[in-house]
C-alpha cells in the first residue's frame, strides 16, 4: 500500500498522455498538459513526504537566540568553515597567481548574470529606446560573454572549476547549494553559444532593422543565458530550470509571426513535445532524489556508484535520456524540430540549430558521465548499443528527409537532425575519444550550421523565399551566400581538413565499421541536398520541376517580405563568413578537446590519448573524400531525377510517400511517437541490463 | 497515420512505459520514509545560518537561489513573449466592452475587497521569511486584487485603476533587481547571490539579510507580471 502515491502520479501522467494523443481540440490539449504537470507535483510531494515530520517553519522559535545551538552548528561545520575560509583567503593573498585565478573564477556567474540583467534593462526601457540601440547592446553583451567563455576554456584546461553560488560549499560531502561545474567542454559549448548569438544579433541588425521591438533582443539575451547556464550547471534540478527557460523562450521566438497558421502549428508542436520532455525529466529527477536524496550530479553519481543498477536506475536514466533527446531532436523525437525550425525567424534558427539541439546531447553526456557511469559502467554495452541505434537512425532519417525537401529552411532542420545523430553516435561510444569527437563535431558543425542558416537568411532577404524550385536561378547576384552555402555543404560532409572532419574522425575511430558507413552515407546525403539546392538557386542547374521533393505547407515560405535589393549588406554577410571560418578553424582545437574529455570522464580514468597527427590516418581521409564524392554524385542525381533513374525507384516511391506523410502531423501523432520511443529505449535497456 | 493506428500504437507503447515507471517506483523508499540527508541537513542549519524561520524561503532564495533566478526569468520571459505576440496581432481602434455586472451588491462587495486583497498579498510577501508564503505567493494575491476591479466592477474602473504602462518597468525591476542583488554578493568579494546584509534577529520582520530583498523583488516581479498577463489577455478578448 505504501507505494500508492507514486502509482497515483504515474496514473495521472499516463491519463494526461492519453488525452494529448487523442486530442482534437487545443483547449483540451492544454488541459491534458496540466494534468500531466500535476502528476509531477504529486510525484515530488510523494517522494519528499516524511511520516510524522512537520513543515520546516519554526514558528515557536524564540526571538533573539540562534535557532541551532552552538554545538550543533560546530558539528555541521558552519563556524570552523568561516575560520577556514579566512585562512584560505590569507594564503591566497600571498600569491598573485592565485589571485588571478580567483578573479577568473568570478567570471563564471557573470556568463549568466550579465545577459539576464541587460535583458531586464532592455525590457524596462523598451518603449523609450530605438530598436537598433537595443540590438547593438544585445550584440555587445553576447560578444562579451563569448570572450569570457573563451577565457574560461583556457583557465579550466588543467583543472575544472566548481563555482558554488552564494558561497555554499559542500559539507561532509553533501552539496547544500548549487554549483556550476566548469570544464573545458562545457566552457567550449558556452563559447560557441556566445559566438552564435553574437552572429545572429549582428545579422538581425540589418535583417530585422527596426521591425522588431527591443523585447526580441531581450528574449535573445535570456535565451543565451539559459543555454550557457544549462551547459555549465552541475546540479540536476538547476539543469532542469535552465532547460525550461530555454523551452519557454524557444516557443515564443518560434511563434514570432503568430498570425500565420504554419507558425502557430510549429510553435505548438515545439511547445507540447518539449513540455512533455520536461515532465519526463522531472520524473527522472524525482526518482534519483528519492534514492539518493541529492540533486548535485556528482553526489548522485557517488551515491549510486556502490550499487548494481536496478529498476529505478534504469528507468531514471531512460526518462532523463529521452527528455534530453527530445530537445536534441533525435529519432523518433525529432518531428517537432522540423516544423519549428521551418517557421522560426532566421536569427533564432541560428541559435536553435547551431547550439540548442546540441545542448540536448551535452546534457545527456553530462548526466551519464556524472551520475550514471558509476552504476551503469558494468553494463555499458547495453547503453552503448541502444544509444548507437538511436544515433544511427537519426543520422539516416534526418539526412534522407533533408534530401526530400525543397525549402532550404526545412532542409536545414533535417540536416540538423542528421548531425545530431552523428553527435549522438560519438557520445554513445562511451569513451573519451568518442566524447571529444562528439564535442568537436558538435561545436564545429554547429558553427557551420549557424553560417548555413545565415546564408539561407540572405536568400530569404534578397529573394523572399527559401524554396529552391521557386527561386530557381535567381541567386546569381549573391556570391557570398553562394560561397557560404557551397563551402558549408561540403564541410558538413566531413571532407578533410575542416573542423567537422576532425570531429567525425575522432568519432569513427572507436566506432564499429557499420556505424562509420552510416556516418559517411548520412553526411553525404545531407550535403548532397544542400549542394543540389545551391546549384539550382545560384547556378540555375538541373530540372525546374522535381516530383521527388516535398511541397512545404502552404503559407510557410511566403516569407519574410518581398524581394528586396541587397545593398552593401555587410552585416548580412559578415556573420556567416565569421561563423564558417570559426567552424572550419576548429580543426586545430582537438588536443584541447581530448584533454577536456578526460576531465568529464574523471571517474573512468582512460589511458592517455595519442596526439592529433596520429588520429588522422589514411583511412579517415579516405572516408572524408568518399563522403564528398558521394555527396556530389547524389546532388547530381537530385538535380536530374528523371534523367538519372535509379533501379528500384518503383519500390521506393511508397516508402518515400510514407516518410513524407509521417512528418506532416499533429501534436498527438508526435506525442505517440515520443511515447513509443521512450517505451522502446526503456524496454531495450531493461532487457539488456537485467 | 490514421487515427486508429496512432491510438493503438500509443496504447501498446503506453503499457510498456507504465510498466517501466512502475518498475522504477518500486526502487523508491516506502511512502513517508524518505531519508534524504540534504533536506535534513538544511532543516537543521538553515534557521541558524540565515535567521529565517521559514526554511523553505531560505532554500528558495539563498541555498538554491540560482534556481529561483531561473524560475523568475521563466515567468518574466513568458509574460514578455505573450505581450509581444498579442500586441503584434492586435489592431487598434477597438470599442470599450460592455460590462457584465449588473448587481450593485456585487459591485460594492467586490470593490470593498480590493484593498483587503492587496493588503493580504503585501503581508504575505513581507512575512515570507517568517511564516508560510513569500514573493511568489503574495505576488499572485496582489495581482488578483486588480483582476477583482474588473470582475466585480467595470472595465472603465479597471482602466482607471492603474497606470498600465508602468507594469513592464515593475516587472523588469523585480527581475533585474534579483540579479543586481546577486551581483552585490559578487562585488563584496564573495559569490553571486551571497548574503551582504546584516542578518538581524530570526523571527523579526527585517531579518534574514538579502533573502528579504530578493523575496520583495520576486513579489514585485510576480504581481506586475500577472497583472500584465491579465491586462494583455483582457485587451485581446474584449477586442473580439
Amino acid at each position: 500500500m505504501s507505494y500508492l502515491p507514486y502509482a497515483l502520479a504515474g496514473w495521472l501522467f499516463m491519463i494526461g498522455l492519453y488525452g494529448i494523443v487523442t486530442s482534437r481540440h487545443l483547449v483540451h490539449l492544454v488541459v491534458c498538459l496540466s494534468v500531466m504537470q500535476s502528476s509531477t507535483y504529486v510525484f515530488f510531494l510523494a517522494v519528499g513526504y516524511r511520516e510524522g515530520a512537520s513543515a520546516p517553519i519554526f514558528k515557536d522559535y524564540p526571538l533573539g537566540k540562534p535557532a541551532v545551538d552552538r554545538r550543533q552548528r560546530d558539528r555541521d561545520g558552519a563556524a570552523p568553515r568561516a575560520r577556514d575560509r579566512d585562512l584560505e583567503a590569507r594564503r591566497h593573498r600571498r600569491s598573485r597567481r592565485a589571485e588571478a585565478e580567483a578573479a577568473m573564477t568570478a567570471l563564471v556567474p557573470l556568463l549568466v548574470a550579465i545577459p539576464l540583467i541587460v535583458a531586464a534593462l532592455l525590457v524596462a526601457a523598451a518603449q523609450r529606446i530605438h530598436p537598433l540601440v537595443a540590438n547593438v547592446t544585445a550584440a555587445a553583451v553576447a560578444a562579451t560573454v563569448t570572450v569570457l567563455a573563451v577565457l574560461l576554456i583556457f583557465r579550466t584546461s588543467h583543472a575544472p572549476i566548481d563555482y558554488w553560488f552564494g558561497g555554499w560549499h559542500p559539507r561532509h560531502g553533501i552539496a547544500i547549494g548549487i554549483a556550476f561545474h566548469v570544464e573545458p567542454l562545457g566552457a567550449g559549448v558556452a563559447a560557441a553559444t556566445g559566438a552564435l548569438a553574437t552572429a545572429a544579433l549582428l545579422f538581425s541588425l540589418e535583417y530585422f532593422a527596426e521591425h522588431v521591438q527591443p523585447y526580441f533582443h531581450a528574449l535573445m539575451l535570456i535565451f543565451l543565458a539559459a543555454m550557457i547556464g544549462f551547459s555549465l550547471s552541475g546540479d540536476l534540478f538547476n539543469m532542469f530550470v535552465f532547460f525550461e527557460l530555454m523551452s519557454i523562450i524557444g516557443f515564443g521566438l518560434t511563434g514570432y509571426r503568430i498570425e500565420r497558421r504554419s507558425v502557430l502549428q510549429g510553435a505548438l508542436n515545439f511547445g507540447v513535445t518539449n513540455t512533455i520532455a520536461a515532465f519526463l525529466i522531472m520524473f527522472g529527477i524525482g526518482l534519483l532524489y528519492g534514492r539518493t536524496g541529492a540533486l548535485n550530479l556528482q553526489q548522485i553519481g557517488e551515491t549510486l556508484r556502490h550499487r548494481q543498477p536496478d529498476g529505478l536506475v534504469v528507468v531514471a536514466f531512460t526518462v532523463l535520456a529521452v527528455g534530453f533527446l527530445v530537445k536534441a531532436g533525435a529519432f523518433p523525437f525529432h518531428f517537432w524540430l522540423s516544423d519549428a525550425y521551418a517557421v522560426a525567424p532566421i536569427p533564432v534558427c541560428v541559435l536553435f540549430s547551431g547550439v540548442m539541439s546540441d545542448l540536448g546531447l551535452h546534457g545527456l553526456a553530462r548526466v551519464y558521465w556524472d551520475a550514471f557511469s558509476g552504476t551503469l559502467g558494468g553494463h555499458d554495452e547495453a547503453v552503448k548499443g541502444v544509444l548507437l541505434v538511436v544515433g544511427c537512425l537519426s543520422a539516416l532519417v534526418g539526412a534522407g528527409m533533408a534530401f526530400l525537401q525543397a525549402s532550404l529552411k526545412r532542409m536545414m532542420a533535417f540536416v540538423t537532425i542528421a548531425h545530431i545523430g552523428a553527435g549522438l553516435i560519438g557520445i554513445a561510444l562511451l569513451s573519451a575519444r568518442g566524447l571529444a569527437g562528439a564535442t568537436v563535431y558538435m561545436v564545429a558543425d554547429g558553427l557551420v550550421r549557424g553560417a548555413l542558416f545565415l546564408a539561407v537568411g540572405v536568400i530569404m532577404y534578397g529573394l523572399g523565399n527559401p524554396n529552391e524550385l521557386r527561386v530557381f536561378g535567381r541567386g546569381r547576384g549573391m556570391p557570398v551566400a553562394a560561397i557560404v552555402l557551397l563551402v558549408g555543404a561540403v564541410t558538413t560532409a566531413a571532407v578533410p581538413p575542416f573542423g567537422p572532419f576532425v570531429g567525425r574522425t575522432l568519432i569513427s575511430q572507436s566506432a564499429p565499421g557499420i556505424v562509420t558507413a552510416v556516418l559517411v552515407v548520412s553526411g553525404a546525403l545531407g550535403a548532397a541536398a544542400l549542394l543540389r539546392a545551391s546549384a539550382r538557386i545560384f547556378l540555375g542547374l538541373g530540372d525546374r520541376r522535381d516530383p521527388l521533393l516535398v511541397a512545404p505547407p502552404t503559407g510557410e515560405d511566403e516569407d519574410e517580405g518581398e524581394e528586396r535589393p541587397i545593398g552593401l549588406g555587410l552585416l548580412l554577410r559578415l556573420p556567416a563568413i565569421l561563423l564558417l571560418a570559426a567552424g572550419l578553424g576548429l580543426a586545430f582545437a582537438t588536443g584541447l578537446a581530448d584533454r577536456a574529455a578526460l576531465h568529464t570522464l574523471r571517474g573512468a580514468k582512460p589511458p592517455p590519448l595519442p596526439s592529433l597527427s596520429q588520429h588522422v590516418t589514411t583511412a579517415s581521409v579516405a572516408y572524408g573524400v568518399l563522403s564528398g564524392v558521394l555527396a556530389l554524385g547524389l546532388a547530381a542525381f537530385g538535380l536530374y531525377p528523371r534523367r538519372l533513374r535509379l533501379p528500384g525507384g518503383r519500390f521506393a516511391a511508397p516508402l518515400l510517400a510514407g516518410a513524407k506523410a509521417v512528418h506532416d502531423g499533429v501534436p498527438g501523432e508526435y506525442v505517440a511517437w515520443l511515447t513509443f520511443g521512450a517505451a522502446a529505449i526503456g524496454a531495450a535497456l531493461a532487457l539488456l541490463i537485467r | 497515420m490514421s487515427r486508429r493506428v496512432r491510438i493503438r500504437g500509443f496504447l501498446v507503447s503506453a503499457l510498456v512505459l507504465a510498466a517501466l515507471l512502475g518498475w522504477g517506483f518500486a526502487g523508491l523508499p516506502d511512502f513517508g520514509h524518505f531519508a534524504g540527508e540534504y533536506a535534513q541537513l538544511l532543516n537543521r542549519v538553515a534557521t541558524g545560518e540565515r535567521h529565517a524561520t521559514n526554511v523553505v524561503t531560505s532554500i528558495v532564495f539563498d541555498y538554491r537561489g540560482v534556481d529561483t533566478m531561473g524560475e523568475e526569468f521563466i515567468l518574466f520571459a513568458a509574460v514578455i513573449t505573450v505581450g509581444m505576440l498579442l500586441r503584434e496581432t492586435r489592431d487598434e481602434g477597438r470599442r470599450a466592452p460592455r460590462d457584465e455586472v449588473r448587481s450593485d451588491a456585487i459591485r460594492l462587495f467586490g470593490v470593498s475587497m480590493v484593498g483587503a486583497t492587496v493588503l493580504l498579498g503585501l503581508s504575505i510577501v513581507a512575512h515570507g521569511t517568517i511564516t508560510p508564503g513569500g514573493g511568489f505567493q503574495g505576488g499572485v494575491v496582489c495581482a488578483s486584487g486588480l483582476a477583482l476591479v474588473y470582475a466585480a466592477g467595470s472595465y472603465r474602473a479597471y482602466r482607471a485603476a492603474g497606470p498600465y504602462e508602468f507594469l513592464e518597468l515593475g516587472e523588469s525591476t523585480g527581475a533585474g533587481g534579483y540579479v543586481a542583488i546577486g551581483l552585490a554578493g559578487l562585488a563584496a568579494g564573495s559569490a553571486l547571490l551571497a548574503n551582504v546584509l546584516p542578518l538581524g534577529t530570526a523571527g523579526e520582520l527585517n531579518s534574514a539579510g538579502t533573502i528579504t530583498m530578493l523575496n520583495a523583488g520576486v513579489g514585485l516581479e510576480v504581481s506586475a507580471a500577472l497583472v500584465l498577463l491579465f491586462h494583455e489577455f483582457l485587451e485581446e478578448v474584449e477586442h473580439r
